[in-house]
């Protein structure tokens, strides 16, 4: 797992948060997990094959998720519904898609799976095997802390 | 949902797009309401229908304005709105099958709501830079 990986999805969520939310996301320090885990209640998993293969976890505090998609809908929101839900997972979608382009940039190709949404902190993600780059993304609405568990296909 | 800085400067187009996020904005409304999913399965139909009625005159007459000031990246553009409309024509045709599920329709609304965000948001704006480029629409 290297840390330049991470970088594209700094970018992106910078990119993204400002055009959907208008929020300023700054970065936090960097931490090595040894397994892919929910740090918050509100969790987007998406898959990664190509170049580079493994998994983003996007883990957002409750409060932080609920007060994303108020933002974006023009409307207060007040559970953890179908539709918040959806709207996170679609919005970690633009993200990982956004940096699947930044890579492609440095010429690695990998292309991302429909994102899983699921609520709790509890458990592991058994896909994963290899450590994770934990990325705590700051905003004035809470703290987004992405995994990033990622390892080169041809073993670069 | 609409914020003035989504204006590309042109009147059809710009009231074209208040049209569309109003409508969104009362589609999540009906979607989130706090009544009975019965009471509010009408306001939820009868958006749906007029969505993809609009979205294919609004992509039409975007696309006409795209033409019409030389637009380089326009069949990039046209792409994306008929995978656009390709989904939502998709979710119309599910639910005539498969009937009004609440949590499907929930799912779907998030769906449509951040995919509108993010293309007035960036790939139109793209529209409204060339047009201020060109000096303004012709």
């Amino acid at each position: 797992m290297k840390a330049e990986y991470i970088n594209p999805f700094y970018k992106a969520t910078i990119d993204v948060f400002r055009i959907m939310l208008n929020l300023d996301v700054q970065r936090g320090q960097l931490r090595v997990v040894e397994e892919l885990g929910p740090v918050s209640e509100a969790n987007v998993v998406i898959g990664v094959t190509g170049d580079l293969r493994g998994s983003l976890l996007y883990s957002f505090p409750k409060s932080m998720a609920l007060e994303m998609v108020a933002i974006m809908a023009g409307m207060p929101m007040t559970k953890l519904d179908a539709f918040v839900c959806s709207a996170l997972g679609e919005v970690a979608n633009i993200i990982s898609g956004n940096a699947m382009t930044h890579l492609s940039g440095t010429d690695l190709a990998c292309q991302i799976s429909p994102p899983q949404v699921f609520v709790g902190t509890e458990g592991t993600l058994s896909m994963a095997t290899e450590q994770a780059i934990v990325v705590p993304l700051i905003t004035n609405i809470g703290t987004l802390e992405l995994s990033v568990s990622l390892t080169s296909a041809n073993g670069r | 949902m609409w914020k003035e800085h989504y204006r590309i400067g042109s009147e059809l187009i710009d009231s074209q797009h208040q049209e569309l996020f109003g409508r969104v904005a009362s589609f999540i409304r009906a979607v989130q309401g706090e009544e009975s999913w019965e009471e509010r399965l009408d306001e939820v139909q009868s958006t749906l229908e007029f969505m993809k009625d609009y979205v294919v005159i609004h992509f039409r007459d975007e696309e006409a304005l795209q033409k019409e000031i030389g637009y380089p990246w326009l069949e990039k553009h046209a792409a994306i709105h008929n995978a656009f409309r390709e989904e939502i024509r998709e979710f119309a045709q599910r639910v005539e099958r498969e009937g009004f599920d609440e949590e499907k329709v929930q799912e779907f609304a998030a769906k449509v709501m951040t995919w509108l965000i993010m293309h007035v948001g960036k790939e139109d704006q793209r529209i409204g830079e060339y047009i201020r480029e060109q000096g303004g629409q012709q």
